[in-house]
């Protein structure tokens, strides 16, 4: 086995950031991104500002596993919470009954998620559209019943409290969320990057057509309910950690809803788009706060005029406003060339 | 007079002006965190109790902390908790780590108070809640007092003091009805609304109410939020039932009184209607509400103490309304905080703890003790009863809302009389005297 030598790796990783991702000016973003979260701690460790940053990961996890399945798959989930109160409903149990630490109640919580995905895709298989939205908004609903049924397992209206933390430490608890977030969002955008994708993408435009190629959709939907609740299940798992609770509040309707808000104010089918939504939208509510009354009022005017101008979502214009598309070989350009960096072919 | 003469005067008047007008050369306020939800009726009592506190404080020259007197800083935080949970502990990280915050009062949604009570237990702050009535908010305080014992709850008396307190309302109306009319048994109708935390007091009214010699007819549970509430008065009216039970927190309070109202159904309500509470609910049921009876903290005639009429008049003049339960904020502040940081001379939380705990002191409501448990362990719960809390039974009497009870209550056998002063006689509707 030839070793290589780190001056030669450090070139090589010059070389990769100098012709993949200097050359597109969303990667620099993305990478300045990656960049700043990560070295947020070095520069300040306020308390508030890490704990905005914490739950708008845990947000943005959400928002990109709905849409791994409403906008990849077009399988329209208005009930959303039902994966993410699933996740934190069932970490909590395991952390305050069986004394389960967060890091093995926080999968397991997403293991229920992914059973509960399975349950509500079964009978979800056979409706599409307005149908299906509204019978899966009715699921966070039904949980809720449950949770107020049995409230000596479930707390009833109070919720599961007095959770432990992934860590007690702030700047511990940071790197762990943000990290997750990162790399959970790495693994969603390579799965809608797969063939796997690629056939969520077709069942999304034509379902007839891609079961007429031999396809099986009723699998790869049932797959794409799993692993939307997988990831869904992670983020509530982590959201009733950090928080040290989990109660009724993460199954409300303003929940599945906030999701769709999300994912659309970024751009649906992107998975990148969702998250950069939740990381401007979750901050700019915080940072309203010094106009209490209007606080809500100045938030969905702002959604309603980036949708009004963006119908495609933030991200898309943005990247639509910095970047073309080669007409020859697909491949994106940064807006200022005249002809394509790879083909030469002209962009205009 | 030469020019070195002109520059140190100068220099002199501007050091005087210094020294008496920058703030810089004041002592630093000490600053309280008013959390609630602010654009409800919930959080705008928070705010209100507070400011007529911090006034009231500040026109006095401030806290004696020590040797100085400081001043009271409010720093208002909405904590959006009846629609945001997340939000509400958000703004409680804010008022402790970026508005460094001396002290917090205020919450209302138990699930929302819960989660916020663990950021100021983590900050070491005294967090007095103003709102939220689960017992288990204090229950914590007793199970883990090293970490919870910041935790002081200043209203309202716990849930479970608020369904006995309801009982005895109905006790109370149950005896005049069986006297005046007559009635071999007083048979009752419980009218709830649909919500969870309803639930278990249905059932604990259904096991009480026949132990105190009445009848339970029927239950019935309107949507708390329903407009029309005729179907359910109709099957009152066909049970027989003479007082009807109500437990609403919500809207449905006002249209089950003003259809009640209109059909002159032949029972009287008692119990919990929020909506009653209001000073708007006389104009909201056309008048119609004549004789609903609810529970209140405050009813403008009525006296706990000398220490009552002053603030309910002097909130009544400063706002314009009749001061809700959240109000007491103001209770926290100058009766609760205020004494207790004078007494330790400092702003150090346990200290104050160790002092608070162990007070008895009046608040416009009645008289503060914070309670221990059954195994002597402090919960910073408030202690309920004569002499202590009780809270007050009130009536709508041709459109003025009165207080009735307690009216020469006696809580158990052997217990002292009640009644305090401004209380007048409860009314039975005169149709059902026919």
């Amino acid at each position: 086995m030839t070793m290589i030598s780190p001056a030669v790796q450090l070139k090589r990783l010059v070389t990769l950031v100098r012709t993949e991702v200097l050359v597109l000016p969303s990667r620099v973003i993305v990478a300045m991104f990656v960049l700043a979260l990560l070295g947020l701690p070095l520069v300040s460790q306020n308390p508030y500002l890490i704990r905005v940053i914490i739950l708008t990961s845990v947000f943005a996890i959400l928002a990109a596993s709905w849409d791994l399945l409403s906008g990849f798959t077009g399988q329209m989930n208005f009930g959303h919470a039902l994966f993410f109160g699933m996740g934190a409903y069932t970490s909590a149990l395991l952390n305050i009954h069986f004394a389960i630490p967060p890091w093995g109640s926080v999968p397991m919580g997403a293991l229920a998620a992914v059973l509960t995905g399975l349950i509500v895709g079964i009978p979800c298989l056979r409706l599409r559209g307005t149908y299906l939205a509204l019978t899966t908004m009715a699921f966070p609903i039904i949980l809720m019943g449950i949770v107020f049924a049995l409230p000596d397992l479930t707390g009833g209206e109070l919720g599961i409290s007095g959770l432990q933390r992934l860590s007690n430490s702030l700047v511990g608890n940071y790197y762990i969320y943000v990290v997750t977030m990162l790399v959970l969002s790495a693994v969603m955008w390579k799965i809608t990057d797969s063939h796997t994708g690629i056939i969520f993408h077709a069942i999304r435009e034509d379902e007839l057509a891609v079961r007429a190629s031999g396809i099986n959709t009723t699998r790869y939907k049932l797959m794409a309910f799993c692993l939307s609740g997988f990831f869904a299940g992670i983020s509530g798992g982590m959201y009733a950690h950090y928080m040290r609770i989990a109660g009724p509040s993460t199954l409300e309707v303003s929940m599945s809803f906030s999701v769709v808000i999300w994912a659309v104010f970024g751009g649906l089918a992107t998975i990148y788009g969702p998250i950069a939504a939740v990381f401007v939208l979750f901050p700019f509510l915080e940072f309203v706060r010094f106009w209490p009354e209007y606080r809500t009022m100045i938030f969905a005017v702002v959604v309603l005029l980036i949708l009004l101008y963006m119908p495609e979502g933030i991200v898309h214009w943005a990247r639509d406003k910095m970047e073309k598309e080669c007409p020859r070989c697909k491949i994106r350009n940064v807006a200022t060339r005249k002809s394509c960096r790879v083909c030469t072919a002209l962009l205009d | 007079m030469n020019v070195r003469c002109v520059v140190r005067v100068c220099v002199l008047v501007a050091a005087a002006i210094a020294v008496l007008s920058v703030p810089v050369w004041a002592a630093a306020p000490i600053k309280i965190g008013i959390i609630g939800p602010m654009n409800f009726v919930q959080g705008k009592g928070h705010w209100n109790g507070a400011v007529m506190a911090a006034e009231e404080i500040n026109a006095k020259g401030g806290v004696l902390v020590g040797k100085e007197r400081r001043k009271i800083e409010l720093v208002k935080s909405d904590s959006n908790e009846f629609l945001n949970l997340t939000d509400a502990t958000n703004a409680m990280e804010r008022l402790i780590t970026s508005d460094k915050v001396d002290f917090i009062v205020g919450g209302f949604r138990t699930e929302a108070v819960l989660a916020m009570q663990d950021i100021a237990m983590d900050n070491k702050k005294i967090f007095m809640g103003a709102g939220a009535a689960h017992p288990e908010l204090c229950l914590r305080v007793a199970k883990d007092y090293k970490r919870y014992k910041y935790f002081f709850r200043v209203t309202p008396f716990n849930s479970n003091y608020l369904v006995r307190t309801s009982f005895a309302h109905m006790g109370f109306v149950g005896a005049i009805l069986k006297k005046e009319l007559n009635l071999p048994q007083v048979k009752v109708a419980i009218v709830a609304e649909k919500a969870v935390w309803v639930d278990p007091m249905i059932e604990a009214a259904k096991g009480v109410i026949p132990k105190m010699g009445m009848e339970v007819v029927g239950t019935w549970r309107p949507s708390a939020v329903a407009t029309d509430v005729t179907a359910e008065l109709s099957a009152i009216q066909q049970s027989g039932a003479n007082l009807i039970f109500t437990v609403f927190s919500s809207s449905v309070g006002i249209p089950f009184a003003r259809q009640a109202g209109e059909l002159k159904v032949p029972a009287v309500q008692v119990g919990i209607n929020v909506e009653a509470q209001k000073d708007g609910f006389w104009e909201a049921t056309k008048g119609m509400g004549n004789y609903v009876f609810t529970t209140n903290t405050y009813i403008r005639g009525v006296e706990y103490n000398n220490l009552t009429k002053d603030f309910v008049e002097g909130y009544y003049k400063r706002f314009g309304e009749t001061p809700t339960y959240t109000a007491d904020t103001h209770t926290a502040i100058k009766e609760g905080l205020a004494p207790s940081i004078e007494a330790v001379g400092s702003l150090d939380a346990d200290k104050i703890v160790a002092h608070l705990e162990n007070r008895e002191y009046l608040v416009p409501s009645g008289k503060v003790k914070y309670e221990k448990d059954a195994q002597g362990r402090p919960t910073h719960d408030l202690t309920w009863g004569p002499g202590y809390l009780t809270s007050l039974g009130g009536q709508w009497q041709d459109g003025k809302f009165v207080g009735v009870w307690p009216n020469k209550w006696v809580a158990a056998p052997g217990a002292p009389e009640v009644t305090y002063k401004g209380v007048v006689p409860y009314k039975i509707p005169p149709w059902m005297k026919k």
